[in-house]
């Protein structure tokens, strides 16, 4: 190993990699942190459900390693609060929630997409998840993409729910063809290998 | 609401206002009800600013966020060799009150629900 190597390798075990994930409600950002979380320590992160803004604090994971052969990539995941323009209470109401607790919940989510944003300015690299069922052309998905970008912060858009039948993930590779687009399923854990791969190549 | 108030604002007005000042004109015409549209559009960090600034504003009762849609054109730049998109209208309204919104590369067709405003 060279000098310059051997400084290199320094700077890089001392610079702390934290891995943002963003996205909007209900992409699927905690079904992921989970799957990451349980392929390389074991262990789940936080509880994932179909009501929106189920993870209203950004959860983080510490200290996460995932190998592929001499390749390793040491890291924390920041599982944040998905990033939305409003937030109605009465939306929670349909899947069953009483009417104190969705207000509760949406004052909440308020706080936790604001704390999201706040966690841009510490991430070194983020996982977008995108719903691949639904149009990825959003001002979220934009306002996250062009932030990262003013940032420089390496990304890597995830197609997230290719498990379900109506899903597209050429649809998001067709919308952002500048960007490293890596179609999975979190839910089942297909093709994260995929994903690890490219994660060691942006994020190392 | 009685009737639909939409603000039109040229990129002139603008050029002079901070980030902030105009996140907060934009904010403070929402909550009243209006429709705001904007010559131009906002920078990233100005669209990270105004989401944050309306999840402050946010009252369960009588405000519950707002809507955003832009309408761009492509641009070439580096004598034609890249090609980006520019937006060149920003429509920003309470989102109890733009309800249907669809959207087509040249075309950005709006149906305000009164009765929510």
């Amino acid at each position: 190993m060279s000098f310059f190597d051997f400084l290199i390798n320094l700077f890089k075990r001392n610079k702390k990699v934290s891995i943002g994930l963003y996205g909007h409600p209900n992409s699927g950002k905690t079904t992921l942190a989970n799957q990451i979380a349980k392929d390389w320590t074991g262990k789940d992160i936080g509880s994932a459900s179909n009501i929106p803004h189920e993870t209203r604090t950004v959860l983080k994971q510490e200290k996460i390693v995932i190998k592929d052969g001499e390749n390793e990539l040491d890291f924390d995941i920041i599982d944040t609060p998905g990033i939305a323009t409003k937030i109605d209470y009465q939306n929670f109401l349909e899947f069953g929630l009483e009417e104190d607790e969705a207000k509760e919940r949406a004052k909440e989510a308020t706080k936790g997409i604001i704390e999201a944003i706040k966690w841009l300015d510490d991430v070194t690299g983020v996982l977008l998840v995108v719903d691949a069922t639904t149009d990825p052309l959003t001002q979220t998905n934009i306002t996250i993409i062009g932030n990262l970008e003013a940032r420089n912060i390496p990304f890597i858009v995830v197609a997230n729910k290719i498990d379900m039948e109506d899903a597209n993930p050429n649809r998001i590779v067709s919308v952002f063809p500048q960007h490293t687009v890596v179609p999975v399923s979190a839910l089942n854990g297909e093709k994260t290998d995929e994903l690890y791969k490219v994660m060691f190549k942006k994020f190392n | 609401m009685e009737g639909l108030k939409m603000d039109f604002i040229s990129s002139e007005a603008l050029e002079n206002a901070s980030s902030m000042e105009k996140i907060y004109m934009i904010i403070e015409k929402v909550k009243k009800g209006a429709v705001v549209v904007m010559e131009g559009g906002l920078s990233p960090s100005e669209r990270a600013e105004l989401i944050e600034t309306t999840m402050r504003e946010i009252d369960v009762e009588n405000f519950v966020g707002i809507d955003v849609h832009t309408l761009e054109k492509n641009s070439s730049s580096f004598f034609g060799f890249s090609k980006k998109k520019t937006v060149v209208i920003t429509i920003i309204g309470p989102a109890n009150v733009m309800k249907t919104v669809k959207k087509q590369s040249n075309l950005l067709s709006m149906v305000a629900d009164l009765n929510n405003g």
